[in-house]
């Protein structure tokens, strides 16, 4: 029997701490106030927002795309990185298998706040056609979800059997529920062949509908007929963005709950220094499919193409657009390229950075190509012309990132963020190795 | 005092009258100007009608005017025969519809005179007009010749049963929104009321079948009379309908096969797995020992 005790002291769920327990507080005020505003959209409908007919999707996307991209944390960390064979992932894959949980759970709640009548919901379903790409996308987010969901649990089962021996005096009902979780986990090698292997497929799985999850997001728009979408690159360069989405979450992450818990001994500034490298990899292949996406229309040089591309460069979208690529994506490449850059304060501000460009370059997908039909604007409210978000929006908006935010801080709460028998193990091997 | 008392009382009713005759001026000033125009239109072997058009220059600027009560008469010596009554649309216009010529009457000169009368309104001034036109047939009939086919008709006035020379006649044929005119703008009426114009082989009809319209338009003795002859004349439509293939527009009992074959298939084996990975759960809550 391995000693845990050092590593359980280090790594137990712990109950929250007076910052804890205020940022605790907040989020669930933040997400009372947005279901009060929620409740208000039902009862009015979606007159409380600022769409309309062209801008028939606005905020509710930008964030559903955003929260879809961070999902993708999941299969860039967890199944890269062990498809790959890196042993530094251990400390880092359960917090990335956290954050996926959370996004992909809110991906498909966002999905519902922007149906004007979410009780029409199972109309997809009685009368959707397999032709359209929301179909597919309201197959693959409960897929996704339950793939997240296992990923997070097979490897979690000789913590949950090693928290129920720990908790057993300390907390007789925590330890309850960790013995029905483990599922009489001992640690047998006939459950430690079957959970390996299952990690195994799983890892596979979720690397492969998280490339058909962002595809098929990306064709979403693509398959529409319309400037700024109608592109062949667009499922390419959504899978880049999601990987530079979610590793930017990962990272902030990571930084938040080290500090939190004072982790320093098994997140060490090694882990940080190649999770920028892999930041830094994924910005870099984003930036090359953001020129395609630019570039080429404007060398092409359609008519709509340019008026779509001036709206963004130097027209009415210009500044968040400049924001994005430059404050989103150049400078924190710059920033990561070098050693200094990627020490744990650093990449904390460069994850900072890449998460708050990754939101609004969904804005900026969504929003100014709907704000440019094909058809001429004639005969229509001026207002229509423009589109930037109600308080409602706002609101209810910002109650899904808290949100997002309240279930992985209730899921840091009560599962071990570092993997307990994983490290235990790695730190025998490596004591053997340096005593041998 | 009892002069005093009259002074006052007189011009109280000066002033009254002055208010009275002011309000009633008033109102006679913002009442506007209709103008109605009437076309008088007849198809051989089949209804004729009245299109009425009601329009108004309000602030400089020709409106149509709608919900306005029109009533039609036929006059005759004087007399005015009421035969119908119409309520112009949204578009000013209106349309009294006839089923014979033989439901009004002609003059001594065999003219028909129709007057089309406005009572006015609060908002509009009374208005009429009035048209005056003949009656005139077009036969038409599809005759071929070295194996070519033309359409010859005839104009002819009915009361003296003369042909009509020196008409100008259009020939068209019907189309879905408009119809197309064959060959020259018009064609000219010979000394026997008679044009010839020859069909052109090309042109496409639903199983082949045409209707020509020979019209005399806007004739300012006669209106407008349209005679038609349909004709097995067009070429063939074949029509590319894919209403009941597989297409990516179909409805969902017509999804195109691969894409029911490739993603039922992906969405089958990712939850086969998952089902797959759920019972291994299963199975390790068994194997504890």
């Amino acid at each position: 029997m391995k000693n845990y005790d050092k590593l359980l002291n280090d790594l137990a769920p712990q109950k929250f701490g007076k910052a804890g327990v205020i940022w605790t507080s907040s989020l669930i005020v933040i997400i009372i106030i947005g279901l009060i505003a929620y409740i208000d959209q039902i009862r009015k409908g979606l007159v409380v927002t600022n769409l309309n007919d062209y801008a028939l999707w606005g905020i509710y996307i930008s964030n559903f795309v955003f929260f879809v991209a961070t999902s993708f944390v999941a299969s860039v960390t967890v199944a890269v990185l062990r498809l790959t064979n890196n042993s530094w992932r251990t400390p880092i894959v359960r917090i990335a298998e956290i954050i996926a949980v959370a996004c992909i759970i809110m991906a498909g709640l966002t999905i519902m706040i922007d149906m004007g009548r979410p009780d029409r919901l199972l109309n997809l379903f009685i009368y959707g056609r397999m032709q359209s790409p929301i179909i597919w996308d309201v197959i693959i987010i409960p897929t996704f979800m339950i793939i997240s969901l296992l990923l997070l649990y097979f490897p979690l089962l000789p913590d949950l059997a090693i928290l129920k021996t720990h908790f057993k005096e300390k907390n007789p009902t925590l330890s309850k529920w960790y013995g029905r979780l483990s599922l009489n986990w001992t640690g047998n090698p006939k459950q430690t062949k079957i959970q390996l292997k299952s990690i195994k497929i799983v890892a596979l799985l979720i690397l492969i509908t998280g490339i058909i999850l962002q595809t098929i997001d990306a064709w979403l728009f693509s398959t529409l007929f319309r400037v700024g979408w109608d592109s062949t690159n667009m499922g390419a360069y959504f899978v880049s963005g999601a990987a530079v989405a979610g590793l930017g979450a990962l990272v902030t992450v990571v930084y938040v709950l080290r500090r939190a818990y004072k982790l320093e001994n098994y997140i060490t500034n090694i882990h940080f220094d190649k999770l920028g490298k892999f930041l830094a990899l994924a910005c870099l292949v984003y930036l090359y499919f953001n020129i395609n996406e630019y570039l080429i229309p404007e060398f092409t040089s359609k008519k709509e193409e340019i008026s779509h591309l001036n709206l963004l460069i130097d027209g009415q979208f210009a500044p968040l657009f400049w924001l994005v690529i430059i404050g989103g994506l150049i400078i924190p490449t710059i920033i990561l390229l070098f050693k200094k850059g990627r020490t744990p304060f650093s990449i904390f501000v460069v994850g900072l950075l890449v998460v708050i460009g990754s939101w609004w370059k969904r804005y900026l997908i969504v929003t100014p190509t709907l704000l440019h039909p094909f058809l001429p604007i004639q005969g229509v409210p001026k207002s229509w012309q423009h589109y930037f978000p109600s308080w409602h929006e706002w609101i209810i908006t910002i109650a899904t990132l808290a949100m997002a935010l309240l279930i992985i801080t209730i899921l840091v709460r009560f599962l071990p963020i570092i993997p307990i028998e994983k490290t235990a193990n790695e730190q025998e091997l490596l004591n053997k190795n340096t005593n041998s | 005092m009892k002069n005093q008392l009259s002074i006052i009382r007189t011009s109280f009713l000066v002033l009254l009258s002055v208010f009275m005759v002011t309000m009633s001026f008033a109102q006679k000033v913002k009442k506007n100007k209709v103008r109605l125009s009437v076309s008088y239109t007849k198809i051989m072997d089949g209804e004729l009608y009245f299109d009425i058009k009601a329009t108004s220059k309000i602030k400089n600027k020709n409106t149509f005017i709608p919900n306005l009560d029109l009533t039609i008469y036929n006059v005759l010596n004087d007399e005015e025969i009421k035969i119908g009554k119409i309520t112009t649309n949204m578009d000013g216009k209106g349309r009294l519809v006839l089923p014979k010529l033989d439901s009004i009457h002609a003059d001594s000169t065999n003219t028909y005179t129709i007057l089309v009368k406005f009572k006015g309104n609060a908002s509009f001034k009374k208005a009429k007009k009035s048209i005056n036109f003949k009656n005139a047939n077009i036969k038409a009939s599809i005759i071929k010749k070295d194996s070519i086919n033309f359409i010859q008709a005839t104009l002819i006035e009915t009361s003296l049963n003369m042909p009509l020379s020196e008409a100008t006649l259009n020939v068209q044929v019907q189309r879905l929104f408009k119809s197309l005119k064959i060959g020259k703008d018009f064609y000219t009426t010979d000394e026997n009321g008679t044009i010839l114009v020859s069909i052109p082989t090309d042109i496409p009809g639903i199983d082949g079948i045409l209707t020509f319209e020979v019209v005399l338009a806007d004739s300012d003795n006669y209106g407008t009379v349209k005679a038609m002859v349909t004709a097995p004349l067009g070429t063939q439509i074949v029509q590319d309908n894919d209403f009941y293939k597989r297409e990516m527009w179909s409805p969902r009992d017509k999804t195109p096969l691969f894409l029911l074959i490739f993603p039922n298939l992906l969405t089958f084996a990712v939850w086969g797995i998952i089902i797959y990975l759920i019972l291994n759960l299963i199975k390790l809550s068994k194997l504890n020992n």
